[in-house]
Parts: C-alpha cells; structure tokens; sequence
C-alpha cells in the first residue's frame, strides 16, 4: 500500500508514518511532502503509476500552499480521484472542518492524537475505497 | 489574578497536558514560582490572527529540546539535528492550537500561523499585546517555558 503525507513538519510525518504502522496498515512506500506545492508536484508524476496510492494525510496550515488549496487544486485538476484523503491539523474550528469536507476531505483528525485514533479514523476509509 | 487571565492560565495548562499525555505519553505540569531558564535558547513562536490577535511562545534548552524530540519521534536525537527544532515548533504549534480550540465562540474564530523557530533565546522580548502570562512546566525533571500574549 502506499501513502502519501503532507505535513511541513518532519517530525510530524514521522509520527503519522508510525501511527500508520501502527494502525496495522502494510506500507509498501510512504511519499512525503513538505507543503501543498509539493504534494500536487508528486500526484502529477505518480498520475500513471501502476501502484496507485491508497490514502493521502494532509495537515491544513502549511507554508507555500495550505492543504486547503492543496485539495481544491487537487480536485481541480482530477488528480489521484477516489482516493481517501484525511486531514490531520490543530485547526479544529468548524469552518476549517466544513471547508476541508466541501474540498474533499473525507476524515478529519485533530493534533494532538493518539495512533487508535488515526486507526478509526482511516481504516473504514481504506475498506470503503 | 483577573477571571480572563485565569481562564488563560488554565487553558494553557490544560493544553500542555494533552499534548504531552497524548502525542509523548508522558505527563506534564506546570512549575509554581521562579524558574532559571537562562538555557533555554530554541524559541518557538505561533501568532494568532481575526477574533484573537496574539503569540505563544515555547521555549526550551538543547537538552529539554533534545528528549522532546527523543519522545515525539522514539529514537534517539542526533546532535544539531534539525528535527530538534522542528520538534519544539510542533509542540508549540499544538500548545497554540490546543488553547485556541479551548477559546468560546466567536474567539476560537482565529488563524495560527506555521511555527517560526529561533536560537536567539527570549532576552529583549517584549509583548506587543494587552495581557501577557508566562507559564514554567516539567516532564520527568525537563524544563521548558511558554509565554502567551494577547
């Protein structure tokens, strides 16, 4: 399976990439991405892959291209379509929620987090795919 | 102690709390009366924007710093790793956005910016807004500051 995690904080990428892991998911290769930019840069050239990705985690407030802007370009430009995207972001506000969903966003988990709840959150995305 | 600083004061607290007890799974509390934090030069910093104009700070030692990051990510640190650093900017920037979520509406209406970490330390630092507090907290005997300003 593979994955790909937006978030401009290394560490946290790591921490999702655990929690993943941890969460019983079998990563066969996790792409990562600093900011929204990035993340559009690699859905375009992995648009032909013959592993397409499974799940995509983006947090919100990013330098460059937040990750709201990364799901409307996204949507916009038909990229990685039927994929379930999760956001993982200490925006938990209403707005950014409903703005997030209206975007694309199928789940919504708030920092800080445990790896049970990246686990509920994402698994029944995964089956539903 | 006024009941709008109070609030703050226990926010913020409660904040730090869910934080470390979830993402480090260690407890953490805040330190009463005068603390030396003269080595706490990585500071961190989120600005809050809209109904709430304001900042939080974190800052930390290389060393408090150092086992932060050790717990966030369970391995062991590299000396001058960047992800030290990154690290102290992720607490700060779930501190910030633990406290926001804890504000009533239409204040929890705000943007915190991306964290902004520096080495400079807090010396000459002076708070651009109306009501300031800085709180000292411990995790297993590691010390690191926080200042909230709005």
């Amino acid at each position: 399976m593979r994955a790909l995690i937006v978030d401009d904080s290394a560490v946290m990428r790591k921490v999702i990439e655990r929690a993943l892991r941890q969460a019983g998911l079998e990563l066969t290769e996790v792409l990562q991405a600093s900011n929204g930019e990035e993340a559009l840069q690699m859905l375009r050239e992995n648009h032909n892959a013959s592993a397409p990705l499974a799940l995509i985690l983006s947090d919100i407030n990013m330098p460059v291209m937040d990750g709201l802007q990364f799901l409307e370009t996204r949507r916009a430009e038909k990229l990685a379509q039927g994929v379930p995207v999760v956001m993982i972001t200490t925006e938990g506000n209403e707005t950014f929620v409903l703005r997030a969903i209206a975007a694309g966003a199928q789940g919504y988990i708030c920092k800080p987090f445990t790896a049970e709840q990246v686990k509920v959150r994402v698994l029944p995305l995964l089956r539903a795919a | 102690m006024s009941d709008v600083r109070n609030d703050a004061v226990n926010r913020l607290d409660s904040a730090v709390s869910e934080v470390f007890e979830t993402m480090l799974e260690r407890s953490c509390d805040p330190l009463e009366g005068e603390v030396d934090t003269v080595e706490s030069k990585i500071v961190a910093r989120i600005q809050f924007t809209g109904a709430v104009d304001g900042e939080c700070l974190l800052y930390a030692s290389q060393a408090t710093a150092s086992v932060t990051a050790e717990a966030l990510l369970g391995t062991p640190s590299e000396p001058h790793d960047p992800m030290v650093d990154d690290a102290i900017g992720e607490l700060c920037n779930m501190i910030a956005g633990g406290w926001k979520s804890k504000l009533a509406s239409p204040d929890s209406n705000c943007s915190i910016s991306t964290p902004a970490v520096t080495r400079d330390g807090l010396e000459g630092y002076q708070a651009k807004f109306g009501t300031k507090f800085s709180r000292n907290y411990s995790f297993q005997g590691n010390v690191f500051g926080v200042v909230l300003a709005f």
